[in-house]
Formats: C-alpha cells, structure tokens, sequence
C-alpha cells in the first residue's frame, strides 16, 4: 500500500503549571504515548476513544499544529502528497508549513463550525482568499472558481455572497467541508464532523464526505467518539485509549470480532437492533494523564486481567493479517519479561 | 456599623492582598500615600497658603524651600500640600456621590430590566451626551460665590455619575445569567438575600474601581476648570496652582519653571497612580469573574 | 434570501429618532438644571457685566440683556412658558447678544470659530482612532516582545493625563524648553490669501494642539482598548481556523483581527466623543487657538453668559451629531447589524 503519511512513536503531551499546596508546579499531561501509524491512499480511515483519550491531540500533532502548552517530546510524522513529495512535518518551521503544506496537501476539518468563519467575510471570500494566497490567483478569477466549486459541491449559489451568520449551522458545516477539499489535499482530518449536528444534517454531512472521497481518491481521518458515525464512513479504524493505540483493524472485523478487551466493551455498549438486553456499560473511569498506571494504562477496568498488565506495556502487535491489537492476551508473555 | 466594619476590613485585606500580588497597584498605591501624606502635612504648614507675599518671590528650589517660591510669595511645597489635601478632598467628595448614585441606579437597571431599566438607561445615556465641561462653565460661572471645597465636589458627580451607572449595569446584568444565580433562586433564597450574598462581591469589585476612576475624573475636572479660572481661585488647590502661574505669573515667559512644574508633575502623579491602583483591582476582579 | 436594506432603513429610522429624542432631553436636562440656579446669582451676573470695566450699556440694553438672561434661564412666567420660550431658543440658536462682542449675537461668534475647533477636532480624532487601531494590534499580537511592553507601560502612564495636561507639557518641553513650535495662535502670517503657505502655517500652528489630543489617545485608550481587543480576538475560533488554512501572520492580523475590531473600537469612540471634546476646548485655551475654547475662556473672564450657553448647547449638539453619525456607520462596518 502507498502510504501517505506514517506517524512513528509519536509521544506529545501537554505541559501545565496548577497550583499545588500554595506552590505553582509544573506538571506534564502525557496525551499521546507512543503512536505509530501508517495510513494508505484511497481510504477513510477512523480514529475512535471517549473524551480525553488524545485523539484531537493527535491530530493537532499530525497537522503540525502546536498551541503554546502543547509540546512533542519524540516521534516523526510524514506526509506524503499527491506527486509523492514527502513532508517531514515535525521537523518543519511554522511558516514554511503555512506556506508549503498547510491546506495544500493536508487540511482540517474542525468539530464545531459555530464560530470558525470571519464574520466580517462574505462566503465567496472564505474560498478566494484561499485561491488567492496559495494558488496566486487574481480576485475576478478566484470568485469564478469559488462558485464553479460550490456548485460542484451541491451548495447553493447564493450562499457564496452570505455572511456566516446567515447560513444554518448544517450549511457551515457543509462549506467548511468545501474549503477544506477545495486545494484537493492528500490527507483530510476531520474532527468530529457530524457531532454538532442534528441527523438530519449528520447525515447530509456524511454522504457528503464519503462522495468526495471517493471521487478525489484522497486518504480521509474521521476521528469520533461515535462508532455509528465509523461504521458508515470509515474503512479501516484505530482505537485509542489513553493516549495509545490499543487496536487497528477494518471497521467491519471491528464490529464483529473485536480483540481488544476495551473494543469489546465499546461494541458491547451498542445497542443493537433488536437485541433488548441492557447494556452493560464499562465500570471505572479513564485513567489520570498526570500520573498513568503502570504497565497497560487499560488494566485497572480490564475483565481480562493478568498480572504481567500491571507491569508491562504491551506493544502493538500484528495479531493476524493487518490486525493489530496491544494487548498481553495476543503477545507471547516471554516478551514482556 | 457592624455592616461598615466588615465592609471595612474585607477592603482592607483587599488592598493587602493586592499590595502584594499586583505591581501595578503597589506602585500606584505607594504613591498614593506618599501624596496622602503630603496631603496631611499641610495641618502643618509653618506657612499660610492662601495669603500673598508670605516669603520672598520667585525663589528657585533650593534647601530652604524645597520646591522653590512663586511671585505670589508663597512656599511652593507647604502650597502644594494644601492643594493636594484640597484636591483629593474634592474628588473624595465626587467619588463618595457619583459612583453610589450610579451603584445604586445601575444596580436598579439591571436587577429589575424590562421599564425601569429603559428608563434608567436613557436618563443615562442622556447625560452622557451633555458635554460636562461646557455645563460646568456654565454652572460654576453663575454659582462662583457659592464655591467651597465640598460643593465643588458635589457639583461634578453631576457629570460624573453615569458611568459608574452604566458599568455596574453591564456587571449585574452578565452576572444575572449566570447559573449560580438561577441555582440560588430556584432553591429559595428570597430575592434580596440573592442580591446580596451572590453578586455583592463582584459587584463590589467593580464599584471600588468605578470609585478609583471618579477620583480620577474628578481631579481632571476640577483641575480643567480652575485653569479656566472657574474654581475656588483664593484657596489652593493643584488646578488653581496652574491657573496663578499661567495666568498671573505667566511663570513660562518670565522663567520661572518650577512654579508651573510643581503642580503639572504632582498632577501627572496623581493621575498615574490612581489608574494604576485602578488598573491593579480591574486585574483582580476580572480573574474572580473568570 | 439576502436583501438587506429594508433592515437598514428601519436601524436608520430608530438610531433618528433615538438621537431626537437624546438632544430632546438632554436640552430638558440642561434646563432643569438652569432652572435650579437661585435667582440672585443669575442677578449677579447682570451686574457683573454692567460694571466690568470698559463696558457701556445704555439702559435699554441693559432690559434688553435681563430678558435674554431670564429668558435663558427660565426665570418668570409659568414653567410651561418659560419651558417652551427656553426651547424656542435653543432651536433657533438664540442666545442673546454676547457681551465680549455686543451687540453681536452670541451664537453667530461661537459659529464663526466653529471650523477651527471642528478641524482641529476631525483631524485629531482620525488620526488617533487610526494609529491606537493599528499599535494596538500589532502590540495584541506581539503582546511578549519588548516593544510590546514598553508601548503598554507608555500608555498607561499616559492615558489618565488629561488632554490640557498634555497640552501645558507639551508646551513646556517643545514651545518653551525646545523653542522648536510656536507658543501659541492659529498662525503667525497674515491671510491675504488662501495659499499653501498659508496652510502650512496653519498646519505647524496646529501640530502641537493636535499632539496634546492625540498622544493620550492613540497611545492611551485607543491604543489600550484596540490592544485588548486584539488580544481576545486572536483567541477566537476564526482566528485559529485562520492560522491553520495556512494564511500568512500580516494578512490575518489585516483580514481577521483588525476587522473585527472596528466596531467596538467605534463604540470605544463614540463612548469617548464627549470628552475629547471638553479636551480640545481646554487644549484650545492654552494653546490660545482661535477656536470655541477660547471664545469660551473670554466670556468666562467678563462674565459673558450668553456665549457660554451657546458653547454649552452648541457642543451638546455637536456631540450628540458625532455619535449619531457613528451610530450610522455600524451597518457599513458589522454585516451582522446590516442583515438578519
């Protein structure tokens, strides 16, 4: 498979100052702990974990896109564009990522589109200042292409002379989608894109990201806490817990013969047609980031537990043919020692 | 008088606390006292004020008189503490009057809305637009006997009002949104009680920097219109200072620096102070807010 | 879906109305409070023009000047009379004749130098809206650089300096100290005719009157409001998304910081209009500016009431006229006031 991007053992967190007993202390909140990931052209791969588990994290890390807290402490992140050129993003300066990659061959979808848009710019603006800057195109010109675009995009024309706070929230989140394919990037995150939504729009919004990808062939992340949202849309799907990757694998095995002991729960937590059993939800909470257990970070709440959990981290293996899963259940315990 | 006490003390360990944490108000308050205690000095004064030709004229400043004499033969720096006390006295005045009126008509405004609130608004709002140093020329050019220290005082929280009322009108109002009011209501609590144990700390907050600001205002103000001549012109204050030393002494064309200097340089101080302090229980408040 | 200008036209009709009826009552407020000066004083003031040195009136002026002054101070008949005789004067700019130029009226004296206070102040208050705009941004954005914090520190010190305090340092460092600016005037040649020395005159006599207004604004509120601004709206959501669709620092802080900041950075102005104009007044009488301030400072000095009222309502007016323009540059600044 052509990759087009390949995150190695990234380990990014946050770092915070709080006060402790009367004292500022600085302490280190450990969100991402060690990703590896290798993502193929032509797919919608998922990204699925509750609140805090470090998916949004990541993907900020993926972008390349550092708040002033957030710091990496190790790992690379390579992109891969359309012709094949390779983009070290960890190691690139904020500016040339502005200029060279950003939107161009990687492009962000964020989670709520509320208030993501220059209330002070009309629509067709959002999309020809885009044209203007990363494709040099004169205004007459950008304009044309901006409403060639939205036409091709099933959104009404006139939108493009709108201001943000005209449009309902479904249609913002539908030019959002617009802006963020309009350059054709190789690699799209979208964070939680259906979440604001009501179903009505969740699933204009989704039939909208899974036409676009078939047609421009380009590799989709979909990260939710939603596992509907990753059984219609994404191909393949990790699951992450606690800042790591616990497993990998085609959604539909995912759905079906889950590995992981915490894929287990979350399937089972789903309620099913026709299946009128309670659900049985996962007792516990998720582990604290300041201070994460020893060994598997999942053990405390696992029903499977086994003493090495508690003193080993299991590494992601490869279970079976492209299914990997971190758990000591599938890895030779001689291994651990 | 228990009340007062309470209220006395938590606005005490306030400024303690504040005195400590924040530079900007420990700045702007050391400043303040140094002025206070120059302010008190003046019970003191060796010298009289108010009369001319009490020491040699136009002396620069020098060991025995530390801020130089002026042609009207005075003591600039027994002259100076009086205009300070008498200043920051007609401020004290303006302060105490305008920021509780507007305390209390801004509260009202926000508290109760719907009519009142219109009503208090647009008497506002109204006043806002009378341009104040226009309508004091006038005032105080017609009440020119009448002017003693403290009415001068009360005459500009006519024109300083408003702002207080508005600014305590915005707080209630966002703070009215907040859950912790509905929270307080749907338990019970009596609307008054509401009031006075939920929003009185933040609402006192934003009065003690309203209070700094008027002060603020109010000094600018007097000190306008005693340049114009319209102030007390037989007592001291730092305005009336400025106003004997452009206009009698022409201090500028004849040279003799000091006697203008003493008064601007005092008057700039005292405006950076009180912003400072100002500014130091803004930060506070705001961070409670948050 | 988008049509815009019945929306407009309705914010129009209110924001007219809103600024009738202000000037309405705030000419009922000035009454009122007109009304409650004691009587004797007003008396005295009489007086005092009489008997101010130089001053000749002949008994019929003297009727003539204690009708004007009654009238305007509604003493005698009925209130509702004397309410609608002050209202009838207020709106027709009668004020009586001034007596620092009797028999001219005092509203056509106030008139005449009303272009000098009008330039100074258009002038002044453009330029300090503008520059506080942009320092303001630039040091929001840079807010940790040195430059930064020194431009803050400069504009807390000097934002509670009245204007006038300004004017009379400015005066002792540059006019006095420095012999660089004239002391003073509005200009130092004689107008023969309307050439571009005579403007640059013009211009050199009012640099250091517009400094003493513009430094306490365009590197005090202006510039401290604009800078607060700018810091809240670089944490906004657009601003991020802005960042991340990878446009340049320069066109983000133009296209999405600074834009949004103008409308309440309008209101910041409008807020401030009053008291930039009771500064330029001031400023004027130090400076000796031939504007409405020292028109004022003369009929303080002999007493002249009648001009005073007319400076009063005039800038009432003007002030409320300001606001009210601003008020109708919203739509064109915020699209959310224009459409729905």
């Amino acid at each position: 498979m052509e990759p087009s991007l390949i995150t190695e053992n990234l380990k990014a967190g946050y770092k915070l100052s709080t006060m402790e007993f009367q004292k500022e202390v600085e302490i280190y909140v450990d969100a991402v702990s060690g990703v590896s990931l290798t993502l193929g052209r032509n797919e919608i791969f998922g990204i699925a974990g509750e609140s805090g588990c470090g998916k949004s994290t990541l993907i900020k890390v993926i972008y390349g896109y550092y708040e002033p807290s957030l710091i990496l402490r190790d790992g690379s992140v390579r992109l891969y564009g359309r012709k094949g050129e390779e983009f070290d993003i960890v190691k690139l300066d904020r500016i040339r990522l502005q200029r060279d990659v950003w939107w161009k061959h990687i492009s962000y979808i964020p989670q709520s589109s509320m208030n993501i848009l220059n209330p002070t710019m009309r629509i067709r603006d959002h999309f020809a200042e885009i044209l203007k800057i990363h494709r040099g195109m004169e205004k007459d010109e950008a304009y044309r292409e901006a409403g060639k675009y939205l036409e091709s995009m099933g959104l009404p024309i006139d939108a493009l002379s709108a201001f943000p706070h005209q449009l309902s929230g479904g249609m913002r989140q539908r030019v959002v989608i617009a802006l963020a394919l309009l350059l054709e990037p190789s690699l799209v995150l979208a964070d939680e894109p259906s979440s604001a939504l009501d179903v009505i729009n969740q699933k204009v919004v989704l039939t909208l990201l899974r036409e676009k990808q078939e047609e421009l062939k380009n590799t989709v992340v979909i990260v939710s806490h939603d596992m509907g949202v990753h059984g219609v849309l994404s191909d393949r799907m990790a699951i992450m817990y606690a800042g790591k990757i616990v497993e990998i694998c085609d959604t539909t095995e995912i759905f079906w013969k889950p590995l992981h002991p915490y894929t287990k729960a979350l399937i089972e937590s789903l309620p099913r047609l026709g299946d009128k059993s309670k659900r049985i939800g996962l007792g516990g909470a998720p582990p604290d980031l300041r201070n994460p257990p020893p060994g598997c970070r999942f053990h405390p709440r696992c029903p499977y537990v086994m003493p090495v959990c508690s003193k080993a981290d299991p590494p992601l293996r490869e279970v079976k043919n492209n299914r990997y899963a971190a758990c000591w259940l599938y890895s030779e315990t001689v291994e651990a020692i | 008088m228990a009340v007062a006490a309470r209220f006395m003390g938590r606005i005490g360990r306030l400024f303690v606390m504040l005195y400590r944490r924040n530079l900007k108000f420990r700045l702007g308050f050391t400043i303040i006292l140094i002025l206070l205690i120059l302010g008190f000095l003046s019970f003191f004064s060796p010298t009289n004020t108010r009369t001319w030709y009490v020491v040699p004229r136009d002396r620069p400043p020098s060991l025995e008189y530390p801020f130089g004499t002026s042609s009207m033969g005075r003591d600039l720096f027994w002259e100076l503490c009086a205009s300070i006390r008498n200043s920051l006295t007609i401020a004290f005045v303006t302060a105490m009057i305008a920021s509780h009126v507007g305390l209390f008509l801004g509260f009202m405004a926000g508290i109760r809305g719907g009519i009142i609130d219109r009503i208090l608004m647009f008497l506002t709002d109204t006043f806002i637009i009378i341009p104040g140093l226009p309508l004091l020329m006038v005032v105080t050019t017609v009440l020119k006997r009448y002017l003693t220290i403290p009415f001068l005082g009360m005459l500009i929280s006519i024109v300083s009002w408003p702002w207080p009322s508005r600014q305590v009108r915005s707080m209630v109002l966002s703070l009215r949104e907040r859950t912790f009011i509905h929270t307080a209501r749907l338990s019970g609590m009596s609307t008054s009680k509401v009031i006075l144990r939920e929003l009185m700390p933040y609402v006192l907050g934003w009065h003690l920097v309203n209070f700094t600001n008027t002060i603020l205002f109010s000094i600018g103000t007097e000190s306008g219109l005693a340049i114009l001549g319209l102030s007390i012109l037989d007592d001291n204050t730092l305005g009336v200072m400025i106003y004997w030393a452009l206009n009698w002494g022409y201090a500028l064309f004849r040279g003799i620096w000091w006697w203008l200097a003493t008064p601007v340089v005092t008057l700039v101080l005292t405006f950076v102070s009180f912003y400072l302090v100002s500014i130091g229980i803004n930060e506070y408040v705001h961070r409670l807010v948050r | 879906m988008i049509r815009g200008s019945k929306h407009v036209l309705k914010y129009i009709a209110e924001r007219t109305i809103v600024y009738i009826a202000t000037i309405f009552s705030g000419v009922t407020l000035t009454y009122l409070i007109v009304k409650a000066m004691p009587v004797d004083a007003v008396e005295n003031i009489l007086f005092g023009m009489i008997g101010s040195v130089g001053a000749v009136y002949d008994p019929e002026s003297v009727i003539l000047l204690r009708k004007n002054l009654y009238e305007i101070f509604g003493i005698g008949g009925s209130p509702i009379e004397s309410y609608l005789i002050f209202l009838r004067r207020v709106f027709t700019f009668d004020f009586g004749p001034s007596t620092i130029a009797y028999p001219t009226p005092a509203s056509e004296i106030v008139f005449n130098r009303l272009p000098w206070t009008i330039g100074l102040l258009l002038a002044s208050t453009l330029i300090t809206w503008t520059v506080g705009n942009l320092l303001g941004v630039i040091a929001g954005y840079f807010k940790d650089r040195r430059f930064a914090r020194v431009l803050e520190g400069i504009a807390i010190t000097l934002y509670p300096i009245p204007y006038y305090i300004m004017a009379l340092i400015l005066i002792f460092l540059f006019a006095y100290l420095l012999r660089i600016f004239p002391l003073g005037g509005g200009l130092s040649i004689i107008p023969e005719k309307f050439d571009l020395q005579l403007v640059l005159n013009i211009l050199w006599h009012s640099l250091l009157p517009a400094a003493s207004l513009i430094l306490p604004g365009a590197l005090g509120w202006s510039f401290l409001s604009s800078r607060t601004l700018a810091m809240q709206t670089l944490t906004e959501d657009y601003t991020r998304y802005a960042e991340v669709r990878g446009l340049p620092g320069s066109y983000i802080l133009r296209r999405y910081v600074l834009r949004n900041i103008l409308l309440p950075q309008t209101t910041v102005l409008a807020l401030s209009l009053g008291g930039i104009f009771g500064g330029a007044l001031l400023t004027e009488i130090i400076f000796a500016y031939p504007g409405v301030g020292s028109i004022a400072y003369r009929a303080i000095f002999s007493g002249d009431i009648y001009t005073l009222m007319a400076v009063l309502f005039l800038s009432m007016i003007g002030v409320a006229t300001g606001t009210y323009l601003l008020d109708l540059l919203y739509p064109l600044i915020d699209p959310r006031v224009r459409y729905r």
